[in-house]
């Protein structure tokens, strides 16, 4: 580097500090603030919100396909059979149908948020501007909470715009009167936002990019996918089916349009209430390591 | 100011700073020395709560780091080079931490100038070279105008004209009161750039005084003198207050007394001299002396090694 420096010796006007400069009390709302900036300064936000929105709106204008297809082949089927073909292909589905997707997009931009900065030692800045070490945690927490929500209310906005003209034409829109139908919309925006905060207690705990994605991905998808498969091949064994509503992604996708088929679920405001336990857990252990643990 | 005391960090079994205590005052650069190893930067790490002591406390300005309300007001620190986020610019790097302090825009912008780094500002960190790395580091430190600086190996990585500018700022923050601490592993950096110096090896401090002392400490001249009748000659220079050390059989070491006068005592007293030679000790040496033992990671000598490997913790000490 080449940059011409001025050796501080040439009295106040060239040192370090020019004239007071004005330093403030650490306060959570500046920790915010601070939050806020990295988020935003960093391409991985940029790409894991546009990879978000295009999820969303790409499942559901897939489904709303597959609806006029279904619309198409029920022309002339008995009212009650177009009834129940309603109830699985409702509008509500359709907006939300990348969902699950989703949630794994976010949490990958949740994991990153502590995970890039233990990789690349960020954290060491972090903490040494904010020594409490829990407001820093704390105000990536409500900056993720914000944008995740925020987002994923957003995306399904969108995903509501681009299939109306094909749910409209099926007569298959989404009934904003019926109040299920809201729960169900709001509860996918709750079930994401947990994820992604799922996704930073991990990222957290873990300190790991790979490990925190990994663990996300094989609690979220994997292992629902085992015990999915289980449910129908062990009906009889009764903890599969137990173990299955308690997973968090069973649990929690209660409440969305997306609520599961099978015989043993959780009420939708219990089940989300499970996820948010999980959550709770895993944020409050993320929170002793970070307190206790060196950086 | 800066205050250790009892300062102990285990990591382990390893014990990496043990028992450590010294005081950084304010107004003087104080060099923290030591190779590689030694726990200068676990030191650094624990003062600015990073790492846990396992025992013992230090104090900055007075209070532990982490009871301070505005930190980089207090403790400005260049802990490693690499405490960024590669995927972000250098300005925002720098508005982020100045936002946990409510510091003005206009201040960062102070700092990247202070610092040369205008050009290279708005160029995400992850194509730094190491010494606009090192930069940056030192701009992040002097963000909250604090009292008192902590720079872990501030001049690594840096072109000459950039060694010359950290010793200046680091000499010009001192002059205007305030306290900075400074680590190197090079002797002479710490020569240049300190008033104080303290010097650790192996998790211990082997050293605790201002540099001029410690120089002419160093710098004492030692006469080497290979005779036949070493111990004989031994016993008359000790008798004259010198001090001799028996490096091998017929090799002495004499320090506090000239080549001449070892000559001319030993012809009084019709003793061989087989070799009569002045060393003068450089600094480095000094330091090498002083910490040889403590040094973590020794390259040995090869013919040492081949010639007894049982042997090879040395005779040097």
């Amino acid at each position: 580097m080449s940059a011409t420096v001025t050796a501080p010796a040439g009295g106040a006007a060239s040192g370090p500090t020019t004239e007071h400069t004005p330093v403030h009390n650490v306060t959570f709302w500046r920790v915010l603030r601070s939050e806020w900036i990295k988020l935003w300064t960093l391409r991985s936000t940029w790409w894991t919100l546009a990879a978000t929105v295009v999820v969303m709106v790409g499942f559901a204008l897939l489904l709303a396909f597959i609806v006029q297809l279904v619309g198409n082949e029920m022309e002339g089927a008995s009212p009650e059979d177009q009834a129940a073909m309603g109830g699985v292909l409702g509008g509500t589905t359709v907006v939300a149908a990348g969902f699950e997707m989703a949630a794994l997009v976010v949490a990958v931009l949740g994991a990153l948020m502590i995970t890039g900065e233990y990789s690349t030692g960020m954290i060491r800045s972090t903490f040494a501007a904010v020594p409490g070490r829990l407001p820093a945690f704390f105000g990536k927490a409500v900056v993720l909470v914000l944008v995740t929500a925020v987002l994923t209310v957003v995306s399904l906005a969108l995903s509501w715009l681009v299939t109306y003209p094909l749910l409209n034409a099926n007569d298959a829109t989404v009934d904003f009167g019926d109040s299920d139908q809201i729960r169900a919309l709001l509860g996918t925006v709750l079930y994401v936002t947990l994820v992604a905060l799922f996704a930073l207690g991990l990222g957290a705990l873990l300190r790991h990019t790979a490990g925190a994605i990994f663990t996300v991905v094989a609690i979220f998808l994997v292992i629902p996918t085992i015990f999915q498969i289980a449910t129908l091949a062990a009906a009889q064994l009764e903890w599969v089916g137990v173990v299955n509503k308690l997973l968090p992604s069973v649990a929690g996708a209660q409440i969305t349009p997306n609520a599961g088929a099978f015989p043993d679920v959780l009420d939708p405001w219990v089940g989300i209430s499970v996820l948010a336990g999980y959550t709770l857990l895993v944020l409050v252990g993320a929170s002793a390591r970070l307190k206790l643990q060196d950086a | 100011m800066i205050e250790a005391r009892g300062l102990l960090k285990r990591y382990g079994a390893k014990t990496a700073v043990n028992d450590v205590t010294f005081t950084v005052q304010p107004g003087q650069v104080t060099g923290f020395l030591g190779p590689n190893g030694a726990g200068k930067s676990t030191t650094m790490r624990m003062i600015v709560g990073l790492d846990r002591p396992t025992a013992g406390s230090v104090t900055v300005n007075g209070k532990p780091y982490t009871a301070h309300r505005r930190p980089l007001a207090e403790v400005g620190a260049l802990l490693d080079a690499k405490a960024v986020h590669t995927g972000r610019t250098a300005r925002n790097h720098l508005l982020a931490m100045a936002a946990t302090h409510g510091i003005a825009t206009k201040r960062v912008d102070e700092v990247i100038e202070l610092t040369g780094l205008q050009s290279v500002a708005s160029k995400r960190v992850g194509g730094f070279s190491l010494g606009m790395g090192q930069r940056l580091g030192i701009a992040a430190a002097l963000l909250g105008d604090p009292r008192t600086l902590i720079l872990d190996e501030p001049v690594n990585g840096l072109d000459p004209e950039g060694v010359l500018w950290v010793r200046n700022i680091a000499k010009y923050l001192a002059s205007e009161g305030r306290t900075v601490f400074l680590s190197s592993h090079l002797m002479s950096e710490v020569a240049l750039t300190a008033d104080h110096v303290i010097v650790i090896g192996k998790g211990r401090i082997l050293a605790d005084s201002p540099v001029a002392e410690f120089v002419d400490g160093a710098a004492r001249k030692v006469v080497r003198v290979r005779s036949p009748q070493a111990t004989e000659l031994a016993d008359l220079l000790k008798a004259k207050n010198a001090e001799v050390e028996d490096v091998e059989p017929g090799l002495l070491e004499v320090r506090g007394a000239e080549a001449s006068a070892v000559g001319e005592l030993a012809a009084t007293s019709r003793i061989v001299l087989h070799e009569l030679t002045p060393v003068a000790s450089t600094l480095e040496e000094a330091y090498m002396s002083l910490t040889a033992d403590s040094v973590e990671y020794q390259s040995e000598d090869l013919a040492a090694v081949a010639a007894a490997t049982s042997h090879h913790e040395g005779s040097k000490a």
